[in-house]
């Protein structure tokens, strides 16, 4: 992946308002959460530097873990918690039509197998399941969003 | 009301000889959805091809929670079970495979040459006579299986007001009744064909040239698409995973979901 395939993938995640993202292809791997930015664990430090400028907040570009912002949760609050990824591109969707209640919200017991939500792309609609039984804790991403493949939607505390 | 022909099973049975479907068909008079039952059926583990047709759906479902409209005995209503081993992000080919599939058993048996509105709803001078819906069942790495449920208006006489605007029937094409067993099976053996070549990387790519063959709206259609808070513009192609391009006055966008509509 070349400087502008990132600049676009990058301007690609910010019109669709996509908060985070994880790309591993070969021995490139991407990882762009909103606001901070964080790059190319294994990508020639050259790439890296000049990304600063692309940060939508117009941060500089610094590590997750040293960024004062990165969310209230922290790294030992999120040790254990198992992250529901979608398994294609699509639309999230957190009820099964319009205006009914959703499957799950935070807090809510679930068992494996259990339906948490729908992504619907080109009228497939995927119902995804829990694959394990646990407390959800937040849902990541909101309701009628477009979602990426491999994208976190829910993150659950395993029984 | 309209007299309509029931199926003739044994007819059907005897075109399927051979195929993937072949002992594998299950008529109910009357069903929630077969869509529904079908997702159940392969849940508990009913194999690659079975299929499940009705007369009338009390609970039929389409995108958004919109339901298909049923009179008894009048439309195709069937869902079928595939199982093909492949991942969660290439069951987009299911979709886009089977309006082409519809396409050719509607053209090759009643000889009408209907409109794809991506992904694959089949219109005739503007109005839907064919809509699909697929469920898919998948873990992250694999697709467990995939139920493609598709809704033919065969031999409707008319439509109440307020769907007679943007639905249509065969037979209100046409001026003649079809035999739907007929149909029937030629859509599933179309769908067999479609289902064996697409899923290659040359399948997919002759299955982006089919699509943009027969649709009017992948290229040039001033359209307005109905996801990401609503937007307008028009139709520039498809992706290489077969999503649908438009060009607004700012920027080049992606259709993820369905609902494209003409504006």
């Amino acid at each position: 992946m070349n400087q502008k395939e990132l600049r676009e993938l990058i301007e690609f995640l910010i019109e669709k308002d996509i908060a985070e993202f994880e790309l591993e292809r070969g021995d490139v791997k991407v990882r762009v959460k909103r606001g901070v930015l964080v790059a190319a664990t294994a990508m020639p430090l050259h790439t890296a530097a000049p990304l600063a400028p692309l940060s939508p907040s117009g941060v500089p570009a610094e590590p997750l873990m040293e960024s004062p912002g990165a969310g209230k949760t922290s790294a030992s609050a999120d040790e254990g918690l198992h992250v529901v990824k979608s398994p294609i591109v699509g639309t999230f969707y957190e009820s099964p039509s319009p205006g009914s209640p959703p499957f799950v919200k935070p807090g809510d017991k679930v068992e494996a197998g259990q339906v948490l939500c729908i992504i619907e792309a080109m009228k497939l609609m995927n119902e995804i399941e829990a694959d394990l039984g646990g407390e959800i804790v937040k849902r990541l991403v909101n309701n009628g969003q477009p979602v990426e493949y491999g994208q976190p939607l829910f993150s659950i505390r395993p029984h | 009301m309209s007299t309509t022909i029931p199926y003739d099973l044994a007819e059907l049975n005897a075109a399927l000889q051979e195929s993937l479907f072949s002992g594998k068909v299950h008529f109910l008079p009357e069903t929630g959805s077969t869509n529904t039952l079908a997702m159940q059926a392969a849940t508990a583990g009913v194999e690659e091809g079975t299929v499940i047709f009705t007369d009338q759906q009390t609970a039929g479902r389409g995108r958004n929670g919109h339901n298909w409209h049923s009179e008894p005995g009048a439309a195709i209503l069937v869902s079928i079970v595939l199982r093909p081993k492949i991942l969660p992000t290439q069951s987009l080919w299911l979709s886009l495979m089977a309006g082409v599939a519809m396409h050719d058993a509607i053209l090759r048996t009643c000889g009408i040459a209907c409109d794809l509105r991506w992904p694959n709803d089949l219109l005739i001078e503007r109005k839907k006579v064919c809509g699909v819906l697929t469920e898919i069942s998948a873990d992250a790495e694999q697709l467990r299986f995939a139920v493609i449920g598709i809704g033919v208006n065969v031999n409707q006489p008319s439509f109440p007001g307020e769907i007679a605007g943007f639905a249509t029937s065969l037979q209100m094409e046409t001026g003649k009744q079809w035999s739907r067993t007929e149909l029937l099976a030629a859509m599933l053996k179309s769908l067999e064909t479609q289902y064996r070549g697409a899923l290659t990387t040359e399948g997919e790519q002759a299955l982006l040239c089919r699509v943009e063959s027969i649709s009017s709206y992948v290229r040039g259609k001033r359209v307005h698409v109905d996801e990401a808070g609503g937007y307008d513009g028009v139709t520039d192609g498809l992706d290489a995973r077969g999503f649908l391009r438009v060009r607004t006055a700012e920027s080049m966008r992606t259709v993820l979901s369905g609902g494209v509509r003409e504006s």
